[in-house]
């Protein structure tokens, strides 16, 4: 880690990778997330009989 | 007129008018991109990981990799939404508020990257994490502009005025994108002037600036392929709510034909 990061500044660098990484994943996961839910409900929806009229 | 006959339209616009084709088009394009975006972020940190100290800065130069990719991306993501909105406002293209909508939580996303590594990349270098000159202020007033458009669009239920209301604010605040640019030429700031997008070329040494380019380019495929997949959830949006719709209709006219 010292290689990457330094000794002198490395709280400084480790967590501006670090902020990058975690907001990065979270939106991602938070994209698949809602991506799955709306499918999910889509599906629901279908099943109970009403579809688009693209489906029929 | 539909959008597909209209004159006015280009004709490449027009095929993926249909979200049925836009869906599919995405299904095949996804699995490409988050391929070349792993493989550009693998490259680009490996490669940034890989440079010299600076004389000046030390190794802290390397925040600049996740820095500067993250700027230009919040930048980026605006000039799409104001493509998509002249989307909306002049072709009225279907699927143009769609990618507006999509590309706002993406730009906020890393705009408050570009806040939060430059505060950090600030406090040991300038010896503070804030100070309210142009080009931090400009870029925070990018990071209000990025909520309140994501408010504008929640509060308004009608989706053809939302859309309209939403377009023309985009274009008025995309007058703060040239000013974030020029602000280090046109004021006196602590934030350093323009390193690589210069008209005279980069001033940066090519070990930084290559690792920086190719970390660019990531976050550029990162942000097609989320913005990709986030405009295929509004448009799933947009087919629930319909259905949630035509589901009301449906009782309140069975209701209407028992009573």
């Amino acid at each position: 880690m010292n290689e990457i990061f330094g000794t002198q500044y490395f709280g400084f660098i480790a967590s501006s990778f670090g902020i990058t990484l975690f907001v990065l994943l979270a939106i991602t996961f938070w994209i698949l997330w809602t991506h799955r839910a709306r499918r999910k409900a889509l599906a629901k929806l279908e099943a109970a009989g009403i579809k688009r009229a693209s489906s029929k | 007129m539909t959008i597909v006959d209209s004159p006015n339209i280009p004709r490449g616009l027009t095929a993926l008018a249909n979200p049925t084709r836009f869906l599919a088009l995405v299904r095949i394009v996804l699995p490409f991109l988050t391929l070349i975006t792993v493989i550009l972020l693998a490259i680009g940190l490996w490669m940034g990981f890989s440079v010299p100290d600076d004389y000046q800065q030390g190794r802290t130069v390397r925040i600049m990799f996740v820095h500067v990719p993250s700027v230009w991306m919040a930048m980026g993501a605006y000039m799409v939404m104001v493509s998509s909105a002249l989307g909306v406002l002049v072709w009225r293209h279907p699927l143009a508020d769609v990618a507006a909508r999509a590309a706002a939580p993406l730009g906020a996303c890393f705009t408050f990257l570009g806040l939060a590594t430059g505060s950090i990349w600030g406090r040991p270098m300038w010896g503070t994490w804030w100070v309210w000159d142009a080009r931090l202020t400009s870029f925070l007033i990018l990071f209000i502009i990025y909520l309140g458009l994501m408010a504008l669009w929640n509060s308004i239920e009608e989706p053809a005025r939302s859309a309209r209301m939403a377009a023309v604010a985009i274009l008025v605040g995309a007058i703060n994108i040239p000013i974030i640019k020029f602000s280090v030429d046109w004021f006196t700031t602590l934030h350093q002037p323009a390193s690589v997008l210069r008209s005279d070329g980069p001033t940066l040494a090519p070990e930084f600036l290559y690792p920086l380019f190719t970390m660019g380019l990531a976050f550029l495929f990162l942000f097609l392929t989320l913005h990709l997949m986030a405009m295929r959830n509004e448009i799933l949006r947009r087919q629930i709510r319909t259905l949630q719709r035509k589901a009301t209709r449906d009782i309140r006219a069975k209701k209407q034909a028992t009573t």
